[in-house]
C-alpha cells in the first residue's frame, strides 16, 4: 500500500510536468474556487480534478482524501447552515433561520473545499518530495531551510500516524477499551497517549535534526542541487490555463 | 491453549502476510519463533492476541475464536511485550505505569498495590522515577514487569531482546525464565539463537509467511534443510558439533557431534580425552 501523501511513480503527463510548474497550477487552482461561488463553475472544477486524477491512475488515493476533505467540509457546512441565513425561509430557528440560500451556501462550500482539494493531494501524488523542495529552491529562489521544513513536515505526519497506531494498540493489548464505546470514550482514552507520542516525536525530531547538521545542512544553498528543472512548453501552456481560468472568475461575476 | 487452524492473514488486500499457519501451543510451552526480518512473526504474535484478526482460517484461545473476543478481553489472557518498549509506556512514573493495567482492566485495589510493589522490589526499580528518562534495557524491563505484574497465563515477547547489552539481556531473560518455571506459557520472537537454544523447549521456524519447521529446540537447530532455507546459523555449540564429523569422519559417533549446550560438549571432551 502507498503511504499518505506518498509519491506513486508513473510517467503520465502530470508525473512529468515540471514540479514548479505543478505547485503554480495548484494553488492558482485553488485560489479559483475560492474566488467564486458559482456553483455550476465549482461542479466543472471538481470534475476537472478527478478527471485530472483519472488521467494518471491516482483515483482511488484522491478518493480516499476527498472522503476525509468532506467530513471536515460537512461540518463547515452545517455551521454555515444554522448561521447564514438567507433566501426563503425553509425552517425557523432561535436566532434566525434556515433558508434556500443557506442551503446553497453549505453545498457551494462542500464542493469548493473538495474541488480545491483535488489539485493539492495530486501534487504530492504525481511529484518526488525531493524534486517538489529543489525545485522551489532552485526555481523559485526559497531559502532551502523552509523547503526542508515543510517536507519533513509532510514526511513525518504518516510516520506519527503510525506511531499513534502503534501506541494504540499497545494500549489494547494491556486491556484498555478502545476497541468498543463510541468516539467519546475514544477520544477520553485517547487523551493519556499523548505524552507516548509526545516523547517518541520529540526524540525523533531531535535525531533527524542532529542527523541533518552533521551532513552539513547549514552548507546547502540553491547552487547545491545538481538537477537541473528547464520548463517546457507544455509547462508553459498548463500554467496560463490556470492563469486564463483564474482571469475568467474575476471578470465573469 | 493456543491453536493456528490454517491461518491467513494480510494488513493490505492485495499482499498476503500469512499464508496457511497451523499449529498447537500447550499451556506451560516455551516457544521460540525465528525467522528472517518479515517473515511474519510480529503478524503472528499480533493474531495470538487478537490485534489482527485472521482473513482466514482461525486462531482459537483455549477453544475459543479470537474473532469472537475483543483484544481488551483477551489481554487477561494474554501479556503482549512489544518491540518497541516506547508504544506502551505511557505513564509519569514507574510505580503508575506498573498500576497502569490493573486501571485498564478495572482491578485497581490492595492486591493490585501489594503486587506492584512485589514486582517493584523484585526488578529493582526506584517507583518514582520517570520511565522516559530511564536508558533503553531499563524502559524494556519496565514494560517487561508491568506485564508480569498482571500474571497472565500466556506471554508474548516480540524481540525481547533486541538493542539489549550482555547484562540486561541476561537479566530481562531470567525473570523470562522464571515465569516459565512458574507455569506461564511463554512465546518469544528472537533473532538470538544463543538464547533459542539456552532457553527455548521448541521452536517454530517461519519464512515468508509460512512455517517451515517445528520441533523441540535442537531437532530444528540441527537441521540442515532448516537452518539454509532460513538462514539461520545455530548457535556456536551446535555450528561446532555439525562441523566436527566433516573434518574427520570417526568423529561422526562421538557425543563430540552430538553435544547442543556448553555442558553437554564440556562432558563429551572429557569423555574424549579421558
Ligand atoms: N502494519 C503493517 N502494514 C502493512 N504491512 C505490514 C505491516 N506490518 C508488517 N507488514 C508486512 O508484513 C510482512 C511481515 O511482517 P512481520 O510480521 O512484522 O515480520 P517479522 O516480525 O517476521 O519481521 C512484512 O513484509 C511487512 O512488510
Ligand atoms: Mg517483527
Amino acid at each position: 500500500m502507498n503511504g499518505f501523501l506518498e509519491y506513486v511513480p508513473g510517467d503520465s503527463l502530470l508525473h512529468r510536468l515540471n514540479p514548479v510548474t505543478k505547485i503554480v497550477f495548484a494553488v492558482l487552482f485553488a485560489i479559483t474556487c475560492f474566488c467564486t461561488s458559482n456553483i455550476f463553475f465549482l461542479c466543472g472544477m471538481l470534475i476537472c480534478g478527478i478527471i485530472m486524477a483519472a488521467s494518471c491512475q491516482m483515483l482511488r488515493p484522491v478518493l480516499g482524501l476527498m472522503k476525509a476533505v468532506l467530513a471536515f467540509s460537512v461540518i463547515l457546512a452545517v455551521l454555515l447552515l444554522l448561521t447564514s441565513p438567507s433566501g426563503d425561509v425553509l425552517v425557523e430557528l432561535p436566532w434566525g433561520y434556515i433558508g434556500t440560500g443557506s442551503i446553497m451556501a453549505a453545498v457551494t462550500t462542500i464542493v469548493r473545499l473538495e474541488a480545491a482539494a483535488i489539485p493539492l493531494f495530486l501534487t504530492f501524488y504525481v511529484t518526488k518530495m525531493t524534486d517538489l523542495s529543489n525545485s522551489v529552491v532552485k526555481v523559485l529562489h526559497v531559502p532551502y531551510k523552509y523547503a526542508f521544513t515543510f517536507a519533513s513536515t509532510v514526511h513525518f505526519i504518516p510516520v506519527f500516524m503510525n506511531d499513534m497506531k502503534s501506541i494504540m494498540e499497545a494500549q489494547t493489548a494491556r486491556g484498555v477499551e478502545f476497541d468498543q464505546g463510541g468516539i467519546v470514550n475514544k477520544i477520553r482514552l485517547m487523551v493519556p497517549l499523548c505524552v507516548p507520542l509526545l516523547v517518541s516525536s520529540v526524540r525523533k525530531t531531535n535525531s533527524a535534526a542532529i542527523a541533518a547538521e552533521v551532513r552539513g545542512f547549514n552548507l546547502r544553498t540553491r547552487e547545491s542541487g545538481y538537477k537541473q528543472y528547464p520548463f517546457s512548453a507544455v509547462d508553459l501552456v498548463v500554467m496560463l490555463i490556470a492563469v486564463a481560468l483564474l482571469v475568467a472568475v474575476i471578470l465573469v461575476p | 491453549m493456543i491453536e493456528f487452524r490454517d491461518v491467513h492473514a494480510s494488513y493490505d488486500a492485495d499482499i498476503k502476510v500469512l499464508d496457511g499457519v497451523s499449529f498447537q501451543i500447550q499451556d506451560g510451552e516455551f516457544v521460540a519463533f525465528v525467522g528472517t526480518n518479515g517473515a511474519g512473526k510480529s503478524t503472528t504474535m499480533r493474531l495470538m492476541n487478537g490485534l489482527l484478526k485472521p482473513d482466514a482460517g482461525v486462531v482459537l484461545i483455549d477453544g475459543v475464536p479470537t474473532t469472537q473476543l475483543k483484544t481488551s478481553q483477551i489481554a487477561r489472557q494474554v501479556g503482549f511485550l512489544f518491540q518497541n518498549p516506547d508504544s506502551q509506556i505511557c505513564s509519569n512514573t514507574v510505580r503508575e505505569e506498573l498500576l497502569f493495567g490493573f486501571k485498564a482492566l478495572g482491578e485497581v485495589g490492595p492486591d493490585a498495590e501489594a503486587r506492584v510493589d512485589g514486582v517493584i522490589k523484585e526488578f529493582g526499580f526506584d517507583p518514582d522515577d520517570d520511565p522516559f528518562l530511564l536508558n533503553r534495557g531499563t524502559r524494556q524491563l519496565l514494560a517487561l514487569a508491568s506485564i508480569v505484574v498482571l500474571a497472565p497465563p500466556v506471554v508474548i515477547l516480540d524481540e525481547p531482546t533486541t538493542g539489549l547489552d550482555y547484562k540486561e539481556c541476561v537479566k530481562v531473560m531470567d525473570i523470562i525464565r522464571r515465569l516459565h518455571e512458574a507455569g506461564t506459557t511463554i512465546v518469544m520472537v528472537c533473532h538470538d539463537m544463543e538464547v533459542v537454544g539456552d532457553f527455548a523447549k521448541r521452536v517454530v521456524v517461519m519464512s515468508q509467511g509460512g512455517v517451515v519447521d517445528d520441533g523441540p529446540t535442537f531437532d530444528v537447530l540441527r537441521n540442515p534443510q532448516t537452518l539454509t532455507r532460513a538462514s539461520l546459523i545455530p548457535p556456536q555449540i551446535v555450528d561446532i558439533s555439525l562441523a566436527l564429523p566433516l573434518v574427520d569422519e570417526r568423529l561422526a559417533t562421538s557425543p563430540l557431534a552430538f553435544a547442543n549446550t556448553t555442558d553437554e560438549m564440556q562432558a563429551a571432551i572429557a569423555q574424549e580425552v579421558c
